[in-house]
């Protein structure tokens, strides 16, 4: 799953069928928590570093800027901004002392005919990463936003919003504002999550670590600058059904002649009749109003906009886009060569002896197969036993990121204790689910 | 020419009459519907989030 390459072809795809396309990212693009060790951060900037060179070559027209993009330091980004021609859109993101935005607020652009305001919001806990040096503050959105949109005000026929505020809070900046039309989430743990209506607003988002992109088509109406109301057209038929399958079983009862007659020595088969009866008038009548719903939404429908989206998955089988391709080889093979200078510098002292280390209570796997031969056989035939041997096969095996799932030992190892993990520590052993063993084989 | 023959013919004429009528007056039924529509546009919008560093696939 997941993979910038994918992404990129995907997009290449949507272009060729699609005349008019607009991709953007709802944040925390750059790094996966908003802290990381020292160690670990020469690799880790690399990465980004190549992240923001892919999304160069897809033209993002807009990225939001979440808390997990600012782990790095707020100049770093800002040095990221100018090697990227998208923009990093955060309308909160302010000096203190001048209250003015460090970043683009919002972007205008045109698509499809309709010009297209864009702007960025940043969650409040990226507050938590600013430094006193930095000079600079997450303002809130009810301070930010109204006068960003009165800004806006006759310059849009289109309002989108990429926000890292969590989804609840979300939904209060729809229900106060109509005039947002979209708002793209980002910086949470919620998966893929279709389009939901608030007021005139649709919020929406797709799963974290590039597992997914979303395709939402848009038929805008720049006049009315409404969604359109969805009625349940499903309800309609059901009930119509209903009336159908009840008109069949009360002609079953007609056909044995008059019912009031027919049954009138069984008061129980009458009342079933009669209950049928009752039952099949409210029917005319609901059927009646939702038929007169329908067509009054058919008849509007061309005054207000409406959508249709799907989720793509970033599979395995999906094409990869070859320039990009060439980016993410480039970077990850560079993160590499980092890692394994660490190593080297690390085990090789002026004694020449081997410093590999191992985490303290922890035996390795070969340490278990007196005692438990038959699963320490079975676990050899598992992938798990080849995890270590996967990342070699890649030449990703001094990368920081990848050890934590490819290898046994706490997960509070520091990168430098990863990369100079003992041998057999280097696949995912025993002891990453059953816990130290040392003193059990002691 | 025969009764048949003039019958047919009359009725060919009367029916192009109604149809010449009937289409002259769909061009104005027709012309709010297409002011709505010039009003929509089409857009795609290709949309990600949260790709925290990851550059390749996991697995």
């Amino acid at each position: 799953m997941g993979g910038l390459p994918k992404k990129a072809q995907q997009l290449e795809a949507v272009r060729g069928k699609k005349s008019a396309v607009l991709p953007l990212d709802g944040g925390a693009l750059l790094f996966k928590d908003e802290k990381f060790p020292p160690d670990q951060r020469e690799q880790l900037i690399v990465t980004a570093q190549g992240i923001v060179s892919a999304y160069n070559k897809m033209s993002f027209a807009g990225v939001g800027v979440a808390r997990q993009d600012l782990a790095a330091g707020l100049p770093f980004l800002l040095g990221a901004q100018k090697k990227a021609n998208f923009p990093w859109l955060s309308a909160n993101l302010l000096s203190r002392t001048e209250r003015k935005p460090w970043l683009k607020p919002h972007t205008l652009l045109t698509a499809g005919g309709t010009r297209i305001a864009v702007i960025g919001l940043t969650d409040q806990e990226a507050n938590a990463l600013l430094t006193e040096k930095d000079n600079a503050v997450i303002a809130t959105w009810e301070e930010v936003l109204p006068k960003e949109l009165a800004q806006l005000r006759g310059r849009a026929g289109m309002t989108i919003l990429l926000s890292s505020y969590p989804p609840a809070i979300n939904r209060k900046i729809a229900e106060a504002h109509p005039e947002i039309h979209l708002i793209l989430q980002g910086g949470n743990t919620q998966g893929n999550t279709p389009p939901e209506r608030v007021n005139n607003t649709l919020i929406t988002q797709v799963e974290a670590q590039g597992k997914s992109v979303g395709i939402l088509e848009v038929h805008w109406n720049a006049q009315s600058k409404r969604w359109e109301e969805t009625g349940s057209e499903t309800l309609l038929t059901d009930k119509k059904n209903e009336m159908d399958r009840l008109g069949w079983q009360i002609n079953r009862y007609r056909r044995q002649g008059e019912p009031t007659q027919a049954f009138k020595e069984q008061p129980q088969v009458l009342e079933a009749y009669n209950d049928m009866l009752a039952r099949r008038k409210t029917l005319e009548e609901e059927v009646v109003r939702l038929t007169a719903e329908q067509n009054a939404r058919d008849a509007n429908r061309s005054r207000f906009s409406s959508y249709s989206f799907h989720f793509e998955a970033m599979r395995k089988d999906l094409p990869d886009n070859p320039a990009v391709r060439a980016i993410v080889d480039a970077t990850t093979s560079e993160v590499n060569r980092i890692g394994k200078a660490a190593v080297k510098a690390r085990i090789s002292d002026s004694t020449g002896r081997k410093q590999e280390g191992t985490p303290e209570k922890y035996a390795g796997s070969a340490a278990c197969t007196s005692c438990h031969a038959p699963q320490f056989a079975k676990w050899r035939g598992t992938q798990h036993a080849t995890a270590y041997d996967t990342l070699e096969a890649k030449e990703q095996q001094f990368n920081v990121q990848c050890l934590p799932c490819h290898i046994t030992g706490p997960a509070a190892q520091t990168g430098q204790e990863m990369l100079a993990l003992a041998h057999d520590l280097r696949q995912v052993g025993c002891e990453s689910c059953h816990g130290p063993a040392q003193a059990h084989t002691l | 020419m025969n009764k048949p023959t003039t019958f047919l013919l009359l009725c060919l004429l009367a029916l192009l009459g109604i149809t010449v009528s009937a289409s002259g007056a769909a061009p104005k039924q027709a012309e709010p519907l297409n002011r709505q529509a010039e009003a929509r546009h089409d857009l795609t919008i290709f949309f990600a989030n949260d790709v925290r560093g990851e550059t390749e696939p996991c697995g």
